[in-house]
């Protein structure tokens, strides 16, 4: 708890409607989206402005606070959980657009503004931002830079780290940054802004991002192929690559994923299938046709059992939507969904399905997977119910063998939810305690004194694992 | 994490269920579509958070403090995070029994509560009572007084509630359920025979479009019969969580209607159709389900029964109005229906359908949210005709009392061109004099 005085003093200054700190706030500005992770931040701060937010960060150096930023809670990993309780410190109320420049076709935000309002404004202007994680509705542009957040477009389009052009905020400490800038080109000292992309609230709190915009496609299109066998899906996706044909949206899903979504969107996804791609081509028209074409060869010659296009727009669009809700729509099989977020060489994708459903028969647990396959990164998600502890320590039992795996094929642990807290041990066994002290010395240099985000991407040293992330998956 | 009781912090009579709160993983999916988040931005008045907080009590890690009582109604119950949530999780039902669990806990102060009593458990479950109730409101009206209130702006002095009361409510006519005969015979070739459940408010405030209602059944080959007896859906009370009298109305309209031998039972209220459809939810546990089930099995919105009996358009006259459709929660979120309302103003001659953005979004009145909320709901409502206005329409269509009292007060205090008319009032307009 924090004494009145300190509580007064935040109100003052950042807004007294910006700052909250009753119980039933803090409960509920404790979780994100990651099952089994909560924290009990002491205050949860708004600020509307940059100087409310410098003043946020007096407050809390002076008392020190832990700080933890946050967007809009969509995150994976418990990224904005505020795991040593402290400062939560909201970034949605500063959510403007503040630039769209044709010339240099960039577009300027605040940190808190909506990743669709982005793709919306920018559409207006005839231009595309290409970025849409499945909770674009929802989630932030900061959230988004500070995840590196991937999505449906990933495969053709890249991530969010391809579109950010310059990036402003603040440290810990109070000191301002500017990285980045508006120039193509720009090689002039270290990264900053490379390494602020990914750095999960860890480094610095971002109040300003500018994006690069494109143009969007002038056509598309959107096919839609049922497997009985997931794994024929898989050796389709790594054929559709090697072919060199790079579609804009390459998303699978099995049958217990196909089976939810349909429950909740019924738009009549095949119930009775193994797996389903959902394929979409985009560019020049001829490109498109003669894409679309490649695409259905290599699905006819893996023998796909169904293939079809969408009848139009509307049903493309309606089949990206229903995707988008996957991982919520598993949940209604039962209260706990501990998803992953493995990611492998696209070639090695019907080998990793083979052991999903491997170890999944072997630890007894139901596993439903989908993903953005064309990217080889693969959601499987557990089924299972938290109160059920037996259970559960068999699902982080499957996800730490299968991690095994993965890490064997040369793939990561995380492809776009990031460490957090899920995954602390996870990390420590792909790089070593080797990458892991330099990273820890990048995170110095920034916050000598851990106090942004703490308990995030590394273990404490001398705490047993299994008190510090869920599963206590250690190296 | 310690196996809770199943209702934690709750009251165990009408507790929440405790899976149905589980339910929600906590995507966030919902934080885009609900009102009371849009304005606030404040996590707790999100579904998501009035989620959170549900759990909370119900894991004994929260008490069932006023902060939660006050969230539960300040949520409108429009269900706009139900249509949204792709794991299933009703919040506005969760919060609908943390309203009954308010009663438990914060039990209104003495004089509050026996007007909450004697409206919710005497005068809404007795039409009589509600009529002669609504005596002195029109005494008023016939009386002129409305008149000089309205033109001399003295409502501004009022209170505000009172005001807003005193501005909402249309010219009171005599209620339509002593004056509808009770049986009005099929017009034309017969395609069966329907009860019309007369909604409480739809009788007394809205008389005229309920006669349109039963006009257009018997028009469109049905036989209409309306019970004199029936009570009130329920509503009222589940939204103000009394939900042991809104278990008492329903078993009585449960047998009232059955007893009738009609093939449907229609209603033009989205909100009692709501109702109505949640009576097996709401007499869960020991009784005769096969009989709720056969009267649930019935129960028809106006627009749903006649897009699914084919609306008979010989006939019908043009009807040259530009209109706009706001979709009442109830309709949309609360029975999914959102195609059977556009497919009645489609198939009548001569009206071009305009929509407007957001057309699913709550309009602000929301029961009685609309008079204890006064500032959220009027800005609710002029998030709502700024998009009626943008649409250029002549009429502004609706299918709900509450939407319709709400909608025609905020055009007639922004002095804008739309006229408000029930669907029904549309579609009544092509008939056949
Ligand atoms: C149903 C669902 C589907 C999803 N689909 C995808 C997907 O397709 N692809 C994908 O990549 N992710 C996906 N996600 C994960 C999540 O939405 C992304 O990680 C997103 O970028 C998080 O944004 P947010 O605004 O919710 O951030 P939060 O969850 O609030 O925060 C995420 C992290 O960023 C930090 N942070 C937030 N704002 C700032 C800031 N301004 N400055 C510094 N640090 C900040 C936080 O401290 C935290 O560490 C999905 C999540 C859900 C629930
Ligand atoms: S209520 Fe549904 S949509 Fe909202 S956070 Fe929970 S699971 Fe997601
Ligand atoms: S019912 Fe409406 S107001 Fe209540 S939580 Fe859901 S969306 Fe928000």
């Amino acid at each position: 708890m924090l004494n009145k005085t300190v509580i007064d003093h935040l109100r003052q200054k950042v807004g007294a409607g910006n700052v909250y700190h009753e119980r039933e706030d803090l409960l509920v500005y404790g979780y994100d989206a990651t099952p089994e992770i909560a924290g009990f931040p002491d205050v949860a701060v708004f600020p509307q402005n940059r100087e409310g937010l410098q003043a946020a960060l007096e407050v809390s150096r002076r008392e020190g606070l832990a700080v933890t930023p946050r967007g809009a809670a969509t995150g994976l990993s418990g990224g904005s959980t505020p795991f040593r309780g402290g400062m939560v410190l909201g970034l949605t109320r500063m959510n403007r657009i503040r630039e769209i420049d044709e010339e240099n076709l960039t577009m300027t935000a605040e940190a808190g503004v909506i990743t669709v309002d982005l793709f919306n404004a920018a559409a207006e202007k005839g231009l595309f931002y290409p970025p849409d994680p499945g909770s674009q509705n929802v989630s932030t542009l900061g959230g988004n830079v500070a995840e590196n957040a991937g999505g449906l477009r990933g495969l053709k389009y890249g991530v969010t780290r391809n579109y950010v052009m310059a990036l402003s905020g603040f440290l810990y400490d109070g000191t301002e940054f500017h990285a980045g800038n508006k120039c193509v080109k720009d090689v002039a000292g270290y990264s900053l802004r490379d390494l602020l992309v990914g750095s999960e609230g860890t480094l610095g709190i971002i109040t300003e991002v500018t994006v690069r915009l494109i143009n969007p496609p002038q056509d598309k299109r959107t096919l839609l192929a049922y497997f009985r066998d997931i794994r024929t899906a898989g050796e389709a996706v790594s054929k559709i690559i090697a072919a060199r044909i790079i579609p804009a949206t390459l998303e699978i899903m099995d049958k217990t994923t196909i089976n939810c979504v349909e429950d909740y969107a019924r738009i009549g996804l095949p119930r009775e299938m193994g797996a389903l791609l959902l394929i979409e081509v985009d560019g020049h028209p001829a490109v498109v046709a003669e894409e679309a074409e490649g695409v259905r060869k290599i699905l006819e010659e893996v023998r796909a059992d169904v293939i079809r296009q969408a009848a139009n727009t509307q049903e493309a669009l309606q089949l990206a939507a229903a995707r988008r809700t996957a991982l919520s729509a598993v949940a209604r099989v039962s209260p706990t969904t501990i998803l992953e977020d493995t990611t492998v060489p696209r070639s090695r994708l019907a080998e990793t399905f083979a052991e999903i459903e491997r170890l999944s028969e072997k630890y007894g647990i139901r596993v439903a997977t989908f993903g953005h396959a064309g990217d080889g990164n693969l959601h499987p998600t557990a089924v299972t119910d938290e109160r059920n502890l037996e259970e559960v320590a068999r699902v982080h039992a499957f996800f730490s063998d299968l991690y095994e795996k993965v890490l064997s094929m040369g793939g990561t642990v995380s492809g776009e939810h990031g460490i957090g807290i899920a995954k602390k041990g996870y990390l420590l066994r792909q790089f070593g305690e080797g990458g892991i002290g330099v990273m820890r010395r990048i995170k110095h240099a920034f916050d000598p004194d851990g106090r942004l985000n703490p308990g995030k991407i590394f273990l404490d040293e001398g705490v047993p694992a299994e008190m510090q992330t869920p599963g206590g998956t250690d190296g | 994490m310690a196996e809770p009781c199943p209702a934690g912090h709750f009251h165990p009579k009408d507790a929440p269920d405790y899976e149905s709160i589980l339910q929600c993983m906590r995507c966030g999916f919902c934080l885009a579509v609900c009102p009371t988040y849009a304005l606030t931005n404040r996590e707790r008045s999100s579904p998501r958070g009035r989620a959170a907080l549900a759990r909370a009590v119900a894991e004994g890690n929260l008490e069932f403090t006023a902060a939660v009582r006050d969230e539960s109604f300040f949520c409108l119950d429009c269900k706009a995070c139900s249509t949204a949530c792709p794991s299933g999780v009703r919040v506005g039902t969760i919060m609908e029994f943390c309203r009954s669990q308010a009663q438990v806990f914060h039990p209104p102060s003495l004089p509050a509560g026996m007007l909450r009593d004697f409206i919710l458990k005497r005068m809404l479950p007795s039409p009589a009572l509600l009529e002669t109730s609504m005596l002195p409101a029109r005494l008023y009206q016939r009386l002129g007084l409305q008149w000089v209130v309205r033109h001399l702006r003295i409502n501004r002095f009022l209170p505000p509630t009172l005001a807003k009361m005193e501005g909402i409510l249309p010219i009171l006519t005599p209620p339509l359920r002593l004056e509808i005969p009770e049986m009005i015979p099929a017009l034309g070739e017969k395609r069966g025979r329907v009860g019309f459940f007369l909604g409480c408010a739809m009788s007394l405030v809205f008389p005229e479009v309920s006669r349109q209602t039963a006009r257009i059944l018997s028009q469109q080959g049905f036989d209409v019969v309306t019970p004199r007896e029936v009570k009130c859906c329920g509503a009222p009370h589940l939204a103000e969580g009394e939900r042991e009298t809104a278990r008492r109305l329903a078993r009585i309209n449960i047998d009232l209607f059955l007893s009738l031998e009609v093939d449907f039972i229609v209603t033009d209220c989205a909100g009692c159709g709501c109702a109505l459809k949640e009576y097996e939810e709401l007499l869960e546990g020991p009784g005769d389900h096969e009989r709720v089930g056969r009267f649930r099995a019935k129960i028809r919105d106006i627009s749903e029964f006649l897009s699914e009996a084919g609306i008979r358009t010989e006939g019908l006259r043009p009807v040259p109005l530009t209109v706009t459709y706001h979709e009442p929660c109830h309709l949309v979120h609360g029975q999914g229906l959102s195609g059977p309302p556009r497919q009645v103003i489609r198939a009548i001659p001569g009206v071009e359908l305009r929509e407007m953005k957001e057309s699913n979004w709550c309009c602000g009145m929301a029961g009685s949210f609309a008079l204890k909320e006064l500032e959220t709901s009027r800005r609710i409502l002029e998030r709502k005709l700024a998009h009626v206005r943008a649409t250029g329409a002549d009429a502004l269509v609706t299918a709900n009392p509450g939407c319709h009292l709400q909608l025609a007060w905020g055009v007639r205090e922004l002095g804008m061109k739309q006229s408000v008319l029930h669907i029904v009032e549309l579609l009544g307009k092509a008939l056949p004099q």
